[in-house]
């Protein structure tokens, strides 16, 4: 190799460095500091308008028998577990449905993504109106089957939560059926006619064969899925803003209302904080779990 | 001959019990969205009635009372600016760092990647509290211009991650030869490896238009009354209207249009974003 394709190299590469500096100095300015600020102010008694009074763990020992927080992550738990759960199974069920290739089922694929598109306030407020304790058509023809609802769906504090999960199901359910089908598209043909050979039936050759092979994509869309489901918060506010009473509100609605209407900033910051190393964890977990079966 | 009978009994079973379940998932998805549409165009008399109908008259009258009672002109125009906003800001840093990404090796390659990846882990909650003080120590917090800027910690990172990924699949052969040719490396970049990245830069426009054109949170905390955006404006007439339904559902419908008509139109595009390049 002569010097002078050894410089051109050293050349494009210093000028291809330059092209991740700004994207770089962004993600330090306004992502890392933003967060690191955030664990910082955990340690802090901020008020708006006062000066910040450091108080070490003070937040945190006061988090741990906060228990309106406590049971938002406990509802957080609940609806994220549930409405993963159910979206990953059924999912799982339509994609197979789907996966025929003729006209209808294209058809179909396609119409089943408006709910991810939807924007989720409006989904929210719409579920709102069809839940309406007196007026919505759920509620009405719920009520004519003979289905005991009570006072109204989302009134309820039993059913309230619930609610909410059909909602998060109904918006991205077909998340989960498109991820699952691309899963189904790239799975390799010899095991399956490996299979037909020794003249295995449809369930084993699904349980045996299928699944395990399905198995990373089902994982990365599971913890995709619940990192997004973590953060909800629009079809709640929408939906119910938190009640009745607390039986919806998640740890993101709680720590909404601290840091903005009690404005408990170094307070929120804290509860904030729980939920940060939550993400960080899992989200750790999927990047390692890609970056060994290659990117999806 | 009786068990290909059998066997055939049992498939048109099998089929025909498929049939009924794709129905009971259309009708289940479809819903909510005829209920929007023909709410939108239904008398706000009716929405009182029991049993509840779900056409009743054909009537533009909501349409035309949120064009001339509400600011929604102006939300519309706050949140186009917005999602463009982001969408320009996200190309504009992400593809060329894809891009690079994809053809050097360096120090902290994996640091960074960390950094991009981890974005998405990220509670927007987390993000959103100490952004607001940030900004507003630097007399942004009210503006659109904070909004663009937390979109597009998630977005740019989208579309370094995409644009990273299909900039890999090109050969850098082309670009090679270019440079052989008397290209410098940004010439190479601009003429030979963007063109040939089309389908990743319509994917990632399309992701930072949707997000943002959707977002809620962001828009609570960080807009103040003059840059409020559609969703927002929707929530706060919502309030104060007792069952004002029928106006809910026009704006509501002129809030999906765009995203749901984009992600129909480019439908490919769409697709390939939310499998994160899979789907090829």
């Amino acid at each position: 190799m002569t010097i002078s394709s050894l410089l051109s190299i050293d050349r494009k590469k210093i000028t291809l460095m330059w092209f991740l500096v700004p994207i770089s100095v962004y993600m330090v300015v306004f992502f890392l500091y933003p967060v690191l600020y955030n664990v910082f102010i955990g340690f802090f008694e901020l008020k708006l308008g006062r000066t910040p009074v450091f108080n070490g763990l003070a937040n945190y020992k006061e988090m741990l028998s906060d228990t309106q927080f406590l049971g938002s992550l406990v509802t957080t738990l609940i609806f994220v577990s549930a409405s993963v759960s159910i979206e990953v199974t059924f999912g799982m069920l339509i994609a197979f449905l789907l996966n025929h290739e003729n006209r209808l089922m294209e058809f179909i694929r396609t119409f089943i993504l408006i709910p991810t598109v939807f924007t989720p306030l409006v989904a929210g407020l719409v579920w709102k109106s069809l839940y309406h304790p007196d007026l919505g058509i759920i509620t009405y023809y719920m009520r004519k089957m003979g289905i005991d609802i009570g006072r109204g769906l989302i009134v309820e504090r039993s059913l309230a939560l619930g609610s909410i999960v059909v909602v998060d199901v109904w918006e991205w359910t077909p998340l989960m059926v498109i991820i699952i089908l691309a899963g189904l598209k790239s799975l390799p043909t010899e095991p399956y006619e490996a299979a037909r050979i020794d003249g295995a039936g449809e369930l084993p050759i699904f349980f045996r064969i299928t699944l395990p092979l399905l198995k990373p994509t089902l994982l990365v869309a599971l913890l995709i899925r619940s990192l997004d489901a973590l953060k909800v918060f629009d079809i709640i506010w929408a939906i119910t803003g938190g009640g009745p009473g607390t039986s919806t509100t998640v740890a993101n609605l709680r720590i909404y209302e601290v840091g903005m209407n009690h404005l408990r900033i170094g307070y929120a910051a804290a509860l904030s904080n729980v939920l940060l190393i939550i993400g960080v964890v899992v989200g750790v977990f999927l990047i390692k779990f890609i970056y060994k079966n290659e990117r999806l | 001959m009786a068990i290909v009978g059998q066997n055939s009994t049992l498939h048109s079973a099998l089929n025909f019990f498929r049939v009924l379940v794709i129905l009971v998932i259309l009708v289940f998805i479809a819903f909510p969205v005829i209920w929007i549409i023909s709410t939108s165009f239904s008398q706000r008399i009716d929405m009182f009635k029991l049993p509840p109908k779900l056409f009743s008259a054909f009537i533009i009258d909501n349409f035309r009372y949120v064009f001339t009672k509400m600011e929604i002109d102006s939300w519309i125009i706050n949140s186009l600016i917005i999602s463009i906003g982001t969408m320009g800001l996200s190309l504009l840093i992400g593809v060329p760092a894809g891009y690079a990404f994809s053809r050097i090796n360096f120090r902290g390659k994996k640091v960074l990647l960390i950094m991009i990846l981890l974005t998405r882990a990220l509670p927007t909650i987390v993000l959103v509290m100490p952004f607001r003080i940030i900004m507003q120590s630097i007399g942004l917090l009210g503006t659109r211009t904070a909004v663009i800027l937390i979109d597009t910690v998630y977005n740019a990172a989208f579309t370094f991650w995409l644009m990273s990924g299909i900039f890999e699949s090109i050969p850098s052969d082309l670009e090679d030869s270019a440079r052989i040719d008397g290209c410098n490396p940004v010439q190479a970049f601009l003429y030979i490896a963007v063109p040939l990245s089309k389908p990743g830069l319509v994917t990632s426009a399309l992701f930072a238009f949707i997000f943002s054109w959707n977002d809620f949170l962001f828009a609570l905390t960080l807009t103040s009354p003059d840059t409020t955006t559609l969703p927002l404006g929707m929530l706060s007439t919502f309030g104060i209207m007792q069952q004002g339904w029928t106006y809910m559902a026009a704006m509501g419908v002129i809030a999906i249009f765009p995203v749901i008509l984009l992600s129909l139109m480019l439908q490919k595009y769409y697709i390939s974003g939310l499998t994160f390049g899979g789907v090829k």
